[in-house]
């Protein structure tokens, strides 16, 4: 009965009911969308540059990071490699051997990247198969590479193609070498795919020269694990010869590029909540108020307080929750569809794209379809719809029948 | 049995005290049709909302069957007025967003009746006060006699001790106040149900087997016919 009563009270005040539910669902609208954009855009970013590049978290011999030389490499062996592995949330791990080269094939030359992979471990990482656009991921003998994408095109090279490969090897000797491309990979990061050339880690050990080395170990962390948490655990199972940092540390321009953007978010989403908040509570305001005598009333006949209140914070709840529905059901197919369509940034003005393309990522807004952005935001409104009703909680636990209903 | 011992009420607007009531003892009996008169301003809200629990005594007391309820907390009051008392009020008694009969049964199922129970009732009671085609209307559909009829029905529902109606005809034309009153002391009559109202229209008082006159707070006469 305080159902269909609190039910039928939200029909009282049709236009009233109207506005106040389509103002709640404006704003989720707006909030929803808003968030999934964002999201969607980090998780690009993450997925493009971090989950299948840089590793939540990388441990390197100490100072390696300051100063990216060979001579900072560390010797790799199983009792890190399993002390790593025994702490909670780490899933994957590989190690790679990076070092610069310049590379040339015929009168061109470039400089880039070489990384040496473990790659039966690597692709658990960065899934490598489903990169590939030409020839094959594997390494069936030591003088086979990989090219990126860009490389390959810089060189306009085909699979089979002789390059050459001269740099700086460990300990101040000589590396050099003739390698032939056996497979090109779009890494689907326009930074990288510029300048990075891939062998097995045991063809760049012999390139430089030295055995069992590695410059990074790459860790790949289980989903929803903290990798802060987790660094710091690998940091107290493993040596000070060793330094661990998250991405965060690694690509901190990219970690405050999207705190930045992030904090914009949530502070559009604060004021969005503060109009519909001021909106709702006019309205329970004006329910509460004239309903001043039938509240009498009710009371006279005998509805205890709390039987009155739970009407009042029901017809809250209701209100808020038709708006919160119509809000989520209006957002999920355009969330959907953009999720399969993502918007290019291009469409955001001349430059940018190229600006995100500097950063190493696709510049395209893939939205994200997470239940936890709609789920959370009707969550937050449902507790505010709470919060609202304490008005009427107070006035009608000091209601006075009598006065109540002397009009 | 219901009755006041030196019952005072008094309002205080300023530094000017107003006696609202005056010292009032009363006693009033299982199946009387009392109606309480006087001039406007002369307390007769005041001393029926006093009865009814809705406003607490400057001092004195009221009992009902032996229950002093001018000292109940207000809760206790809430819940006795459910299970005890009938109100019928000047105007808008009723829920508007119910119809006849579901404001009729809000009662019976505040106090835990069944659902079959509250159906048979809640019929019956309508077609004692000739609403029993109306039931499905809300208080809108209805003139203000016929609001007036499903209210007194409504103040039956709880199986009450008596009934308080503040000037339940004040709103109505001379043939609603003729049926209303037809149906009360129908009631009164045929079901022994005990109700105590007041009014300023002399048809009204004319019905009345008992007529308790107030002036400043004070009883000045109190007749049985
Ligand atoms: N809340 C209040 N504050 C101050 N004075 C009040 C209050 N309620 C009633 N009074 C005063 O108490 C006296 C009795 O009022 P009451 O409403 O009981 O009269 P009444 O006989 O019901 O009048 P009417 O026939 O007009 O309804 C009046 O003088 C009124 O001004
Ligand atoms: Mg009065």
């Amino acid at each position: 009965m305080i159902f269909k009563i609190a039910w039928r009270n939200i029909g009282r005040n049709k236009k009233r009911t109207l506005i106040t539910t389509l103002s709640v669902s404006a704003a989720l609208f707006l909030i929803i969308l808003m968030r999934s954009m964002q999201f969607g855009f980090y998780d690009n970013i993450i997925h493009s540059i971090v989950q299948s590049y840089s590793g939540y978290i990388q441990v390197h011999s100490n100072g390696y990071w300051e100063k990216q030389s060979l001579n900072n490499a560390m010797e790799i062996d199983d009792d890190l490699i399993n002390k790593i592995n025994s702490v909670d949330g780490v899933k994957n791990l590989t190690n790679r051997l990076q070092t610069f080269a310049l590379v040339s094939k015929g009168e061109k030359s470039k400089g880039a990247i070489i990384n040496g992979v473990e790659i039966e471990k690597e692709q658990l990482i960065t899934d490598w198969n489903k990169k590939i656009i030409e020839g094959s991921q594997y390494f069936d003998s030591t003088d086979q590479i990989v090219l990126s994408k860009g490389i390959a095109e810089y060189f306009n090279t085909k699979i089979g193609d002789t390059l050459v490969l001269f740099g700086q090897g460990y300990q101040g000797m000589m590396a050099a070498g003739k390698y032939v491309a056996n497979g090109i990979i779009d890494l689907k990061n326009p930074g990288l795919n510029k300048m990075t050339i891939f062998m097995d880690i045991k063809s760049a050990q012999d390139y430089i020269s030295s055995d069992d080395i590695a410059t990074h170990l790459i860790i790949d962390k289980e989903k929803y694990y903290n990798e802060k948490k987790i660094a710091e655990n690998i940091s107290n199972v493993i040596s000070d010869d060793y330094e661990v940092m998250t991405w965060k540390e690694i690509l901190p321009e990219l970690d405050q590029m999207i705190t930045a953007d992030n904090v914009g978010g949530l502070i559009m989403a604060f004021i969005l909540y503060v109009i519909v908040c001021f909106g709702m509570f006019g309205t329970v305001l004006m329910m509460t108020e004239e309903r001043k005598y039938e509240f009498g009333v009710l009371l006279s006949i005998g509805m205890s307080k709390i039987k009155l209140y739970l009407i009042i914070l029901l017809e809250t709840i209701m209100l808020s929750s038709i708006g919160v529905i119509i809000g989520i059901i209006l957002t999920r197919p355009i969330s959907l569809y953009f999720n399969k369509n993502p918007i290019h940034m291009d469409s955001f003005g001349e430059g940018l794209s190229d600006a995100m393309g500097e950063f190493g990522f696709d510049p395209i807004i893939p939205f994200s379809i997470n239940w936890d952005i709609p789920i959370s935001h009707a969550i937050f409104i449902f507790c505010v719809s709470i919060l609202i009703s304490i008005y009427p909680a107070i006035r009608i636990f000091s209601l006075n029948p009598i006065k109540s209903m002397k009009q | 049995m219901i009755q006041t011992e030196k019952l005072n009420k008094i309002y205080k607007q300023g530094k000017l005290k107003v006696k609202a009531v005056n010292n009032v003892n009363l006693k009033i009996s299982d199946g009387e049709f009392t109606a309480i008169v006087g001039p406007s301003g002369s307390g007769k809200t005041t001393l029926l909302n006093c009865i009814g629990g809705l406003d607490k005594p400057t001092n004195g007391k009221v009992t009902i069957d032996g229950e002093v309820i001018s000292s109940y907390p207000s809760n206790k009051m809430i819940k006795f007025r459910l299970n005890n008392i009938g109100f019928v009020f000047q105007a808008y008694n009723l829920i508007p967003v119910l119809s006849a009969k579901e404001n009729i049964e809000m009662i019976m199922l505040m106090q835990g009746y069944d659902k079959q129970e509250r159906e048979q009732r809640s019929n019956d009671l309508l077609n004692e006060v000739g609403m029993g085609n109306m039931s499905k209307r809300r208080p809108a559909q209805l003139s203000g006699g016929q609001q007036q009829r499903v209210a007194v029905a409504r103040a039956l529902a709880s199986k009450p001790k008596f009934i308080l109606a503040d000037e339940p005809t004040a709103n109505l034309d001379s043939i609603s106040t003729a049926k209303l009153l037809d149906i009360m002391s129908r009631l009164n009559k045929q079901e022994n149900i005990t109700f105590i109202f007041s009014s300023h229209d002399q048809r009204v008082i004319d019905r009345a087997r008992r007529v308790i006159t107030l002036e400043d707070g004070k009883i000045i006469t109190d007749k049985k016919k």
